[in-house]
């Protein structure tokens, strides 16, 4: 053959080859890529595990955000329904409070009235006493111009009573 | 000028003169042939003259070369499996990285080269680039070898044997025929032997480069004058810069034929639609 070509040695090369590629494959190349393949999955795993949380994270924040936003609403509308139950709360105590004055004071009124009309009443009862006993006394003891002198002081004091009464 | 500097200056003088002699002595007879010249060269491409025995079959160097690489790369392999994998580490070390990277490198290469089917061919390309670039630079060692003929020969890279170089690059072909067929059976069949090409350029190619890089070097130590300092820098281009692009070419070409002939086939339907579309709007306009 030209260029000393052998294919008996061509065969001997591809066998020498062959085996070096089997032994390569098998105690080289294929386990440190297993290993490599084994990392790449555990970092792979790990991020996304890592990701997966991040996402998680974020959800409850957002959740939580939410939840404060709903609670600070509804602390306002509580505060403000609070505010207004306050509100009508005293209007319905000064209400209150402006009836039992008026009550008071027209129970204090009627009670007054009551007391000037016995007052009255009595200061009338007084004086009829006081006339009848000064038209006894003046008919039974006394002349007649002292009996209209007694008559009239008794009659001015009966009034000055009845007056203050 | 102090004394330091005073001192670096004689010293560059001294170097310079030293080196004028030594280039005055040598150039004495530079020019002048080696009648052996010839001889040895034809030997190192042709092996006639120095075959070596193996097995009770007449071999030739590269072939015993290619051997021993084997044996020393798999001894490597062997313990690198028994005393180094199993300690393997989650952050690693620099021998694990240098694993890891080459691994990495040649599984990468392949699965951008070849999205199909690259499982396989990711160990073919490793192997293939592991054994070019160490059988390069087994020629580094100098081992030594008796001939047939009871002459002393220094075994050369294996792939700078024609033998070496043709079984390589025919198996590369055929891996890549395989990987075409189960593939696409007769599509991936007809993609690969439409790359016939592909065996005989790999194979001289490698053959070529490294052989270059002999000749270099036979014709460089064939004279004594040529035999300092030169030799350092023959043997880093053609040995070690070879082995490393010869490693990476054909792992390239491998890992790229590959993926063409194991990808999928698609039908083109698009282009007929639009293809009878054009056709119809021509026929309309007509």
């Amino acid at each position: 053959m030209p260029l000393n070509i052998d294919w008996q040695q061509i065969l001997l090369h591809l066998l020498n080859f062959v085996i070096l590629f089997a032994g390569l494959w098998l105690l080289l190349y294929k386990p440190v890529r297993k290993f490599m393949n084994a990392r790449r999955e555990t970092y792979e795993k790990a991020d996304a595990d890592a990701e997966q949380k991040r996402a998680e994270a974020e959800r409850l924040r957002a959740e939580y955000e939410k939840k404060l936003a709903d609670a600070d609403v509804q602390i306002a509308e509580r505060r403000e329904r609070a505010r207004k139950e306050a509100e009508a709360y005293e209007e319905e105590r000064c209400r209150a409070a402006q009836q039992q004055a008026e009550a008071i004071l027209s129970e204090a009124q009627a009670s007054a009235e009551r007391e000037r009309q016995r007052a009255v009443k009595e200061a009338r009862g007084e004086i009829a006493d006081l006339v009848a006993s000064a038209t006894e006394k003046l008919v039974l003891h006394e002349s007649a111009s002292e009996a209209y002198d007694q008559f009239l002081d008794a009659v001015e004091h009966a009034d000055n009573n009845g007056g203050k009464a | 000028m102090t004394k330091k500097q005073t001192a670096v200056f004689l010293s560059v003088v001294l170097a310079i003169c030293a080196a004028l002699i030594v280039g005055i002595v040598l150039t004495n007879g530079l020019y002048e042939k080696n009648a052996d010249i010839q001889e040895s060269m034809q030997d190192a491409v042709l092996h006639e003259g120095d075959k070596i025995w193996l097995f009770g079959l007449q071999v030739n160097p590269g072939l015993i070369s290619a051997y021993i690489v084997t044996g020393v790369i798999l001894l490597f392999a062997l313990a690198v499996r028994i005393f180094v994998i199993p300690k393997f580490k989650t952050i690693p070390g620099k021998f694990q990285l240098a694993l890891e990277s080459a691994v990495g490198m040649f599984d990468n290469m392949a699965r951008t080269n070849s999205p199909h089917r690259n499982n396989f061919l990711g160990a073919y390309i490793f192997a293939a680039a592991a054994y070019i670039f160490l059988g390069t630079l087994f020629e580094l060692a100098g081992v030594p070898c008796v001939t047939a003929a009871g002459e002393c020969v220094i075994l050369p890279a294996p792939l700078s044997d024609i033998n070496g170089a043709i079984a390589l690059g025919f198996l590369s072909y055929f891996i890549i025929l395989a990987g075409g067929i189960a593939a696409n059976r007769a599509r991936g069949l007809g993609r690969a032997l439409k790359e016939f090409s592909i065996p005989i350029s790999m194979s001289f190619r490698l053959f070529g480069a490294l052989l270059s890089g002999l000749l270099v070097s036979e014709l460089v130590y064939s004279y004594l004058s040529l035999s300092f300092v030169l030799p350092v820098i023959v043997g880093v281009l053609f040995t070690v810069l070879h082995a490393l692009v010869q490693a990476y070419v054909l792992a390239m070409l491998t890992a790229l034929i590959y993926g063409e002939v194991t990808e999928p086939y698609v039908k083109k339907r698009k282009n007929r639609v639009a293809k009878h579309e054009t056709t119809s709007e021509k026929e309309v306009t007509v």
